[in-house]
């Protein structure tokens, strides 16, 4: 994950310290509801210019925190 | 129907080609509440004026379901080409079942070359839709069947090569004897009258016609007396799963392009995703799409299943499928319409194009109106006291 994209999240986990935002960290156990993922996503397509496809946003895309920065990566169309 | 020779891949490709004109032209032909000539011809060079044509004659062999995919798909563009296309497969299909050797070996390969699009001669004046109303009788001459026929509203009446008619059988002035004749354009005189200002389906260009000529006896469908059976166990439950179809593809469509909306940057600044308003109101017009889409599929099941459609349980659910698609669909633009509001909902230039589908809605209603088809099940409820479900 790129650091904008932990800081990204870090606005959205008020509970979480920087080193807790690791690849395998849950989202949701970090505090992340359904209304914030909406919000999380917005900015997510912001910042990063990219529409993640409605295919995409699924619960476990949602997971982790790598497995939405997996998501973001495929939508930009970086290599695997 | 014969099964499915088309694949899904296949179809989807045909399709898109469609609504891709169809799209581009929407707006105009709306306006000027002229037919879409240029859909038309797509759907002629497509292949897909052929869907439920069997393949032994060159067609798609497309069956009730291959109809709904394609109907709501092209709704979800333009509900008039997805009406237009939806009425011409039901006239098909009543040909395919009921045309003797001779029309379906003459007619149905011209259909799969894309030369025929068939309309529906099936109104007549003040019957408010009936199917099985009387009409004058078609007279036998000895040079072929007469057909004399006014009729009030006719889809795509000024375009299309050939139309089933409905008229009184032969011999009989009795109402309620009604048989079903085919006719190409040029064996009859045609004679356009009235206007077309319709508040919405503006671009089905809906006329009224005048109808003489005389046609070879095998043009005769089904039995001299045989539309009440055909209308039974085929052309009314394709209509309404075909309409069905195109409606709930409207409402799906109209979803689709407000949540698209929302989700765009533009409707980002504009909109407040977190008002509870808001999403009430997007939630109820998912629910309502999602229940007519769970209706349709249940009965384009049961009537694949191709038991007896004239039980009342059978008849009730292919009635409260046409009014509950009709009614649910257009409540659901409402509920986009109010969610959005003025700018989005109401404008005639909104990408959204609210505005014309709930004109285009409000017809379903209408289009058979759904007070007839109450009527009719308020007295199939008395015959079924058990309260059956149909299907398990």
């Amino acid at each position: 994950m790129n650091p904008e994209f932990v800081a990204l999240l870090s606005r959205f986990l008020k509970y979480a310290t920087p080193d807790q935002i690791t690849d395998d960290a849950a989202l949701h156990d970090l505090g992340l509801d359904s209304m914030q993922s909406i919000e999380l996503l917005f900015a997510i397509e912001d910042d990063f210019g990219v529409s993640l496809p409605d295919e995409a946003l699924t619960e476990s895309t949602f997971a982790t925190a790598g497995s939405l920065w997996a998501a973001v990566r495929t939508a930009r169309g970086d290599a695997p | 129907m014969t099964a499915v020779a088309a694949t899904a891949v296949d179809l989807a490709g045909r399709v898109e080609r469609v609504t891709a004109v169809a799209r581009e032209h929407a707006r105009r032909t709306d306006d000027e509440a002229v037919f879409p000539t240029e859909a038309l011809a797509e759907l002629r060079a497509s292949g897909l004026l052929a869907l439920v044509v069997p393949a032994a004659y060159g067609g798609l062999g497309g069956g009730p379901a291959e109809l709904i995919d394609c109907a709501e798909s092209l709704a979800r563009a333009d509900l008039s080409v997805a009406l237009i296309f939806a009425m011409h497969c039901q006239q098909v299909a009543t040909v395919v079942r009921y045309g003797g050797d001779e029309l379906r070996a003459t007619l149905l390969p011209r259909i799969a070359a894309g030369e025929r699009y068939l309309a529906s001669v099936t109104t007549a004046a003040g019957t408010g839709g009936h199917l099985l109303s009387a009409t004058a009788p078609l007279r036998d001459t000895g040079e072929g069947l007469l057909i004399e026929r006014f009729a009030p509203i006719v889809t795509g009446g000024a375009h299309a090569d050939g139309f089933l008619i409905t008229m009184g059988s032969p011999g009989t002035d009795a109402p309620g004897q009604v048989c079903l004749v085919y006719a190409e354009r040029e064996q009859l005189r045609i004679t356009e009258s009235g206007q077309w200002q319709p508040m919405g389906m503006r671009a089905s260009h809906s006329v009224a016609l005048r109808l003489t000529g005389t046609v070879p006896r095998h043009q005769l469908i089904g039995a001299e007396h045989g539309f009440r059976e055909i209308s039974l166990a085929l052309f009314s439950p394709l209509a309404h799963l075909g309409w069905a179809a195109c409606w709930l593809g409207a409402a799906a469509g109209a979803l689709s392009r407000v949540a698209t909306l929302l989700r765009s940057p533009d409707g980002r600044q504009r909109f407040d995703h977190r008002s509870e308003l808001l999403l009430t109101r997007l939630a109820r017009a998912r629910h309502r799409i999602d229940a007519v889409h769970a209706l349709l599929r249940h009965t384009q099941h049961i009537v694949e299943d191709g038991g007896d459609l004239s039980a009342a349980p059978v008849q009730m659910l292919l009635n409260g499928l046409k009014v509950t698609a009709a009614e649910s669909c257009r409540q659901a633009v409402e509920e986009l319409v109010d969610a959005v509001g003025l700018r989005h909902g109401y404008f005639k230039d909104s990408d959204t194009y609210l505005e014309r589908v709930l004109r285009d809605l409000r017809s379903a209603a209408l289009n058979y109106h759904n007070d007839r088809l109450d009527l009719a099940d308020g007295r199939h409820v008395l015959l079924d006291r058990k309260v059956t479900h149909v299907g398990g």
